[in-house]
């Protein structure tokens, strides 16, 4: 009879139990990591891709234009309805993001999710939409982006 | 009878409107359902709305030609549509939304005239 004696001993021995309780838990803590985080994770608030992409503001847009056609019309729409100011500190800030290195993107993002008085999103709250926003509309964007001139300045304006 | 004929052309009007209202119900659903006659489904907003993008690339001259529009189609119409689809449906989109640009797709079908 091995089964009741081994679940005998299990009971009998506190430490075994106290193990399996703290082994569980890191079990669980390895597979579900990080749900509760607060801060910038490597896709959020700015997808990687957009982290590591060489491509200027100017080449995103064009790709965006010709792959994803709606969400750049979108985008152009709201952002003509847009005081003139409010549309230039936008490309300003998109020229900002894309000349910094990936780590100083890194350091932007974690800023962003927690500077909730930045006076460009007061201003405009989806001024980065098109950059940021959608994974599978980065993903589209930064693999089309290089095909396009670096300085093209139609593409904010449809 | 002055009564009479504003009797009679009302009626025509009335006729005209009664008829006519059911074919052109909406333009978009229109296009849908010429699309759905090729195989090509989805969104009827989506559709549409790339259909005008279409048309507003060959207009401000973005697309120079009907092969640029129908790679621009291919980019953006669901995975696994043909290319004979892509070409239907920038003919229905050119036909529907901007006739004025039907040269265009004439110039791909007769390219020495």
């Amino acid at each position: 009879m091995h089964r009741p004696r081994r679940a005998r001993r299990a009971r009998e021995c506190p430490a075994l139990r106290t193990g399996i309780a703290i082994l569980t838990g890191t079990i669980a803590a390895a597979v579900f990591p990080a749900t509760a985080a607060a801060d910038a994770t490597d896709d959020y608030p700015i997808p990687h891709r957009m982290i590591v992409t060489t491509c200027t503001a100017e080449q995103i847009l064009a790709a965006a234009r010709d792959f994803t056609p709606i969400y750049y019309e979108r985008y152009v729409i709201d952002k003509h309805n847009k005081p003139p100011q409010v549309q230039q500190a936008a490309i300003d800030n998109a020229h900002y993001f894309y000349s910094l290195s990936p780590a100083d993107r890194r350091a932007y993002s974690e800023q962003m999710v927690t500077n909730f008085a930045d006076p460009m999103t007061a201003s405009w709250p989806n001024w980065a939409k098109i950059f940021f926003n959608n994974k599978g509309v980065a993903a589209k964007e930064t693999d089309n982006c290089a095909n396009y001139p670096p300085d093209d300045q139609s593409v904010w304006d449809g | 009878m002055r009564f009479g004929k504003h009797s009679v052309l009302a009626s025509i009007t009335a006729a005209t409107v009664a008829l006519a209202a059911p074919a052109h119900a909406d333009v978009d659903t229109d296009f849908a359902n010429q699309l759905h006659g090729y195989g090509i489904y989805g969104q009827r907003d989506f559709n549409a709305w790339l259909a005008k993008i279409t048309c507003e690339r060959l207009g401000n001259g973005l697309d120079t030609s009907a092969e640029k529009s129908a790679e621009f189609l291919s980019h953006n119409l669901p995975r696994g549509t043909g290319t004979a689809q892509t070409w239907q449906f920038l003919s229905a989109a050119i036909d529907t939304y901007c006739p004025e640009q039907m040269p265009m797709l004439t110039s791909v079908a007769e390219p020495n005239r």
